[in-house]
């Protein structure tokens, strides 16, 4: 299948208005990292380069940020994030079927792979979302899901490709233009980091 | 439709959003264009979302749960006189405050407000009594000490969940050397089960805020963050927007209602590390470093950030001040046992008819808020145990819920009050597994600084998941056991310490579970995928197919209609699921 690149292209001027609003001091690491994950959706190097040069943060202490937080993520993710809760109630309630069913979904057979081939989704195990009456749930862009079956999960995940023009692997065939797409998922991610 | 000019409130919490709120707001407002639409956050009846509240033109209170877009039709007819009354979603009618057992049962005081006021109004706050606690004090000269003094008499400890007595620790800070004083709101609601945090950041931010004041008075803090998970956007929104409001209302800021206080509160987003949670690692990932713990003393109070004296207050704690200043330290004294004071709010979630948020006195038994308040088990099985602290905490036999909840008598029990998690689980879950999954987390979430946290933590992973797959011996069990007691006396932070309560509860209460996993080779509760096997009772099957369409390894073959030609693979089957879900004839077995 054919592998699509997702390493973002990393606006310098962004990167500085950012350390102009959060400072140059070291407590600013977090919240620079965090701006940079919500605009990109993982952190490029190109990026941590920048506010290494940028700020008085060293390269160690940032790369330490970003390693030891479960948020930052340094490999590029798909045009759009799923997010499995794996909260007690969740995990009690059968959150590892949903792993189960979205990844069949998305056609991914590797254990160490956790985003689609076309690059269109990418599933994310977190700790809890905080709706534990609704176990188990999960988060398709920014919406919440709850009460659900593998055959749920999988359902909600078709409908959202289809209102966001995305493709499910296996679905290529109806595949349009591809850059629409790319264009209406990075919407997508800034309109769920404004809410 | 009724001429008389009504009011929908709408319950927007991220329950109420995940459960369709948005959707049922828009629908009311497409069919009423001219009522009166109002949000709030979650009351805390998560197992009747959506949740609307209809006023109507004579001023009656209507409260529906489980709302959706169909239902709504319905429910206007009888409101303008032309259907009957939706009986299966009304919840209850009158007063705003009385009602179901679910509510009646409950004491609420640092829930007071949520789910009745729009937390987006600084107005609706103030209507409610709001910042009426820290104006008393501005406007009467009530000194800081005398504000210690009235938390001292309220009796009430950190919410957190260590216990720890809430005027003791502000009078360390009090007493330190310095000026410059700094106060932290801890929302870093880590345990993967509880809510409670969330729930008052998104549906009462200025309650939280007022509690932010009166703790800054008392200690003489001038700067002050609330520390909240960015796994919590709409807590983060309506936060922040609380301080924005606040700001231009002369109630945050300098020289705040013309005292000479001043203090003003930035909110730090937590990145996604439990062990931050712990006080001085929040502290380090304030000031922008790994979150880990150092050694104390010195504590927080005296030496905390940037180095100077620190207090971390949950935001549950912070949630009670306004009440415990306006009412009186004595009068929430009143309220729970000896040994605990005041109130304690509970996520109950898991296997329970009425889970959601509840805020009971101390001292109600555990059986109590199981079966009284949340209405016993959702499921046809028993309830075999209650899991209180999450990945601090442990595992409560059934036989034990007659313990009241008070900090130490959960003690006793080798579980913890915690910040206030409890997980309901039937004869479903199995606890092995349930061990397997806290370590599973607490082995991800140690910050590796202690050898046995970040050693130990792993080998006992290790030897969990070796018993649950069917591979472990005896002597796995007491290696367990020994582990167990070496992390906890060997780690420098509460993560460590604590980590290994919920293999030991489940070995203490639930030892049998384990010697049928280890001798037996049996799952007894059917949930370990290494000891179970899924098979198809062909008398029961349809021969529908929707089994192998939901197999994710085509592990499942047969004949449409032909329930004799139906079988699963065992060789490719994965255990996991799907197909029992799937069926509508509960013709597969698990065992």
């Amino acid at each position: 299948m054919e592998q699509h690149s997702l390493e973002a292209v990393v606006d310098e001027a962004l990167v500085r208005k950012w350390i102009e609003e959060y400072g140059s001091d070291a407590s600013a690491a977090v919240p620079l990292l965090q701006a940079v994950q919500n605009e990109y959706g993982y952190l490029p190097r190109e990026a941590m380069d920048m506010i290494v040069s940028g700020t008085r943060i060293t390269a160690s202490q940032l790369y330490g940020v970003a390693t030891f937080y479960s948020q930052f993520r340094l490999d590029p993710v798909g045009r759009n994030m799923i997010k499995v809760c794996h909260g007690t109630a969740c995990h009690v309630s059968g959150a590892d079927r949903l792993n189960t069913a979205l990844r069949q979904s998305l056609g991914i057979k590797d254990d160490a792979e956790d985003t689609a081939s076309n690059g269109s989704y990418t599933i994310e195990d977190v700790a809890c979302v905080g709706c534990c009456s609704l176990a188990p749930v999960m988060v398709i862009g920014d919406e919440t899901h709850g009460n659900l079956s593998g055959a749920d999960a999988q359902r909600h995940l078709k409908k959202h490709a289809r209102r966001n023009g995305e493709f499910l692997p296996g679905h290529e065939e109806e595949k349009s233009d591809e850059a629409a797409r790319t264009r209406q998922s990075s919407e997508n991610r800034k309109k769920e980091v404004r809410q | 439709m009724s001429a008389q000019p009504m009011t929908i409130i709408v319950g927007e919490g991220t329950c109420g959003i995940a459960a369709g709120a948005k959707d049922v707001y828009k629908t009311f407002r497409e069919l009423l264009p001219d009522a009166r639409m109002k949000t709030v956050g979650c009351v805390g009846m998560c197992h009747q979302e959506v949740m609307v509240e209809i006023i109507d033109g004579s001023g009656g209170a209507f409260l529906y749960g489980k709302v959706d877009r169909k239902n709504i039709p319905s429910i206007l007819e009888y409101h303008a006189g032309t259907g009957d009354i939706r009986s299966d979603h009304l919840i209850r009618s009158g007063s705003r405050t009385n009602g179901s057992d679910y509510l009646s049962r409950q004491t609420r005081i640092a829930l007071r407000n949520v789910g009745l006021l729009d937390p987006a109004s600084l107005d609706e706050f103030r209507m409610r009594g709001g910042y009426r606690a820290i104006e008393k004090i501005l406007s009467e000269g009530i000194t800081p000490d005398q504000v210690i003094e009235e938390v001292r008499t309220a009796g009430i400890r950190g919410r957190g969940g260590a216990g720890f007595p809430t005027s003791v620790k502000w009078t360390f800070a009090r007493n330190a050397e310095g000026n410059e004083k700094y106060l932290i709101c801890n929302g870093d609601e880590g345990d993967p089960g509880a809510f409670m945090d969330r729930s008052l950041l998104e549906g009462d931010p200025h309650n939280v805020l007022e509690g932010m004041l009166i703790a800054a008075y008392a200690i003489g803090a001038s700067k002050g963050y609330a520390y909240i998970r960015a796994e919590y956007p709409l807590a983060v929104r309506h936060f922040g927007s609380a301080i924005r409001d606040a700001r231009s209302a002369g109630l945050l800021g300098s020289d705040i209602l013309g005292s000479g206080f001043s203090f003003d509160v930035t909110i730090k987003q937590g990145a996604g590390a439990f062990v931050c949670g712990e006080e001085t690692a929040l502290i380090a990932s304030i000031e922008g470093q790994r979150g880990m713990p150092r050694i104390r003393p010195p504590f927080p109070a005296v030496k905390g950030l940037y180095g100077k004296p620190t207090i971390i207050n949950n935001v549950e704690t912070l949630a009670n001040l306004g009440w415990i200043i306006e009412n009186g330290g004595q009068a929430y004294a009143a309220i729970g046992t000896d040994d605990s004071k005041g109130t304690k709010v509970f996520a109950l979630a898991g296997a329970i008819k009425r889970g959601g948020l509840v805020e009971v006195p101390m001292g109600m038994t555990v059986r109590e808020v199981l079966y009284d308040i949340g209405g016993g088990s959702s499921t046809e099985r028993s309830i075999k145990a209650v899991q209180l602290g999450g990945p601090s905490g442990g595992c409560i036999p059934e036989s034990l819920f007659d313990t009241p909840i008070e900090y130490a008598a959960l003690n006793a029990t080798g579980a913890i009050m915690g910040s206030g998690g409890m997980v309901v689980m039937d004869e479903k879950s199995c606890m092995v597994d349930i061990a397997r999954y806290f370590l599973e987390f607490t082995q991800i979430e140690s910050c590796g600084k202690c050898t046995f946290c970040r050693v130990g933590t792993v080998r006992m992973k290790e030897l969990l998941t070796s018993i649950s797959e069917g591979e472990g011996t005896m002597e796995d069990i007491d290696t367990l056991e020994e582990l167990a007691h070496q992390v906890r006396t060997s780690s420098l932070c509460g993560l460590g310490q604590t980590a290994p309560n919920p293999v030991l509860t489940t070995l203490r209460y639930f030892r049998d579970e384990y010697v049928a996993h280890v001798e037996e080779k049996r799952c007894p509760a059917g949930v370990c995928k290494g000891l179970i096997t899924h098979t198809i009772m062909t008398d029961a099957c349809t021969g529908c197919s929707l089994c192998e369409r939901y197999c994710p390894v085509d592990a499942i073959t047969g004949v449409r209609k032909k329930p004799e030609t139906w079988v699963i693979d065992h060789d490719l089957c994965i255990n996991c699921g799907m197909c029992v879900e799937a069926c509508n004839s509960d013709a597969i077995r698990v065992e």
